[in-house]
């Protein structure tokens, strides 16, 4: 999946994250389960704050319009925060044995990234059946949700391997994904929120989570292809996203057994 | 140069470790300053290698003793590729197998088996390689019906049972060792003794690090004393521990200078 997990211990990273899916909720009653609860908790949440509530009627079909956009950023922020304290977890296994430490991010990674899946994939059918949008556009979702996939990889090798050595970046990470969630267009279309140019061009490119968001529900909620200006800023973030995480991740992990 | 299989080569490797409980750094040093200008000076580094050279070739059997803090234990990791140096070089030829601190890398909800395809994971074998090694694997450990228990049930007795069972057979052209034999009865220390052997005969390389002068005088053939991060004795073992014994009359390694 990434260039140095991918040969010699591509098994390792299947284990890991077996290790990871079962060890997290073991013993739990819904075990596995747990990994859909959250994420459905918090979209109830959101849906009675701003559906019911607030009444954002002004979008159609505004339960799916939000949904949508919840999913993308539930992985976001749950690989972040389940990646920042990751390796301190690993001690163990850091300080005794040799392999690539990019695995154990990338794993906690994958397990978000499978729950991400299963939910999109049910919400997905369900607003292509609700609103009609079964449309072409539908093939280029595969490749904005890799490019998602890359650009939260490598976002979360940067924030694991920070936190490693200074203990600070978890507390940071989870102050500011609070306030990042509501500037990022969720529950809102940034036209709606401002008549300004400028304020709207913030909102929409200056946050990188937010062409992710705009590029998965263009297609499946307004089942049609994003912009390609979309498209590109998609994939170049992917792209920045991964060489700075792992070129980050690789000056910094040599220390990790002395610090974790 | 690039070292053969088997073949382990330290050039004037230091190596020196902060002793602070609070061993990671805040954001907020990293923006105002250095460490030493926010925090109240705690105790000096040590010097855990200090300039150590050797030179160990393939099949060789080497003892290291020393007394506690004497630099063993980070040597070792060093060897290992897990701790990198401040200065200095290691190379290493071929697989290296460590059994370092027990139960190193096993998932505890796991079962004995499934940490058996988790370890040897790490030492970056396939699924099929574990397949092919498995039933051997866990035959040596004598587990029998724990084999399929997780991990958690295990006394220590049986974690370096299976521990040393899967370090045993992942074809190590160099075994590195540290002082967890100890835990296993006598039998099954003495199994292991001849597993080693086999290996070693083979052609494998052993570096084992242990108190016990009695297991080094068996199973090594040379020894390096250590003290204070640095070769104090390399040599023959029959000299080798005549020297060591003498040597622990003698004071703690003092931290060096920041």
């Amino acid at each position: 999946m990434i260039p140095g997990v991918a040969h010699p211990h591509r098994y390792l990273f299947e284990q890991m994250v077996r290790r990871e899916l079962r060890q997290k909720y073991k013993g739990s009653a819904l075990g596995i389960a747990w990994y859909l609860v959250n994420p459905l908790v918090l979209m109830g949440a959101y849906y009675l704050l701003f559906g019911v509530i607030f009444e954002l009627q002004r979008i159609p079909d505004f339960p799916l319009f939000l949904m949508v956009g919840l999913v993308v950023w539930i992985f976001f922020s749950q690989s972040l925060l389940s990646a920042a304290p990751s390796l301190l977890d690993h001690g163990a296994l850091i300080r005794k044995a040799r392999f690539p430490r990019e695995t154990i991010p990338a794993s906690v990674v994958a397990v978000q990234a499978i729950t991400f899946v299963v939910l999109l994939v049910a919400l997905g059918v369900v607003t292509v059946v609700l609103r009609g949008t079964l449309d072409v556009a539908l093939l280029l979702l595969p490749v904005v949700l890799l490019a998602l996939l890359g650009f939260v990889l490598g976002l979360s090798l940067a924030v694991a391997v920070l936190h490693a050595h200074f203990r600070d970046v978890a507390p940071i990470l989870s102050a500011a994904l609070l306030p990042w969630f509501f500037l990022s267009p969720i529950f809102f279309r940034p036209e709606d929120i401002t008549g300004q140019a400028l304020a709207r061009a913030a909102l929409e490119w200056g946050n990188p989570v937010a062409p992710y968001i705009e590029a998965v529900r263009a297609i499946l909620y307004g089942g049609a292809a994003p912009g390609p200006d979309v498209l590109a800023y998609v994939l170049a973030g992917a792209a920045v996203s991964l060489l700075f995480g792992l070129a980050l991740f690789r000056r910094l992990a040599a220390e990790l057994a002395v610090l974790v | 140069m690039t070292p053969a299989a088997g073949e382990l080569v330290l050039e004037h490797a230091s190596r020196a470790f902060s002793v602070r409980a609070d061993r990671g750094r805040t954001l907020k040093e990293l923006i105002i300053g250095r460490v030493k200008a926010t925090r109240p000076p705690g105790p000096p580094p040590v010097q855990a290698l200090d300039g150590v050279s050797l030179h160990i070739r393939p099949g060789e059997t080497v003892g290291m003793v020393g007394r506690n803090g004497a630099g063993k234990s980070s040597t070792l990791r060093v060897l290992a590729g897990i701790v990198p140096l401040d200065a200095g070089s290691v190379r290493t030829g071929g697989q290296v197998v460590t059994l370092l601190e027990l139960g190193a890398g096993f998932g505890r909800d796991f079962t004995g088996r499934e940490n058996v395809f988790l370890n040897g994971a790490l030492h970056g074998l396939g699924r099929a390689e574990i397949e092919a090694r498995l039933d051997d694997i866990l035959a040596f450990s004598e587990l029998g019906d724990f084999v399929d228990a997780p991990v958690a049930t295990y006394s220590s007795g049986m974690y370096l049972r299976l521990a040393f069972a899967i370090a045993a057979h992942l074809d190590a052209d160099i075994l590195l060792i540290d002082e967890v034999l100890a835990v296993g009865d006598e039998a099954f220390q003495r199994k292991c003794e001849e597993r080693i052997a086999r290996q070693i005969a083979a052609g494998a390389t052993l570096v084992l690090v242990s108190h016990d002068a009695a297991l080094v005088e068996r199973s090594c053939a040379r020894t390096v004393v250590l003290d204070g991060g640095r070769v104090a004795f390399d040599g023959p073992t029959a000299q080798a521990l005549p020297f060591y014994h003498r040597l622990m009359g003698t004071p703690d390694p003092q931290p060096v200078a920041p």
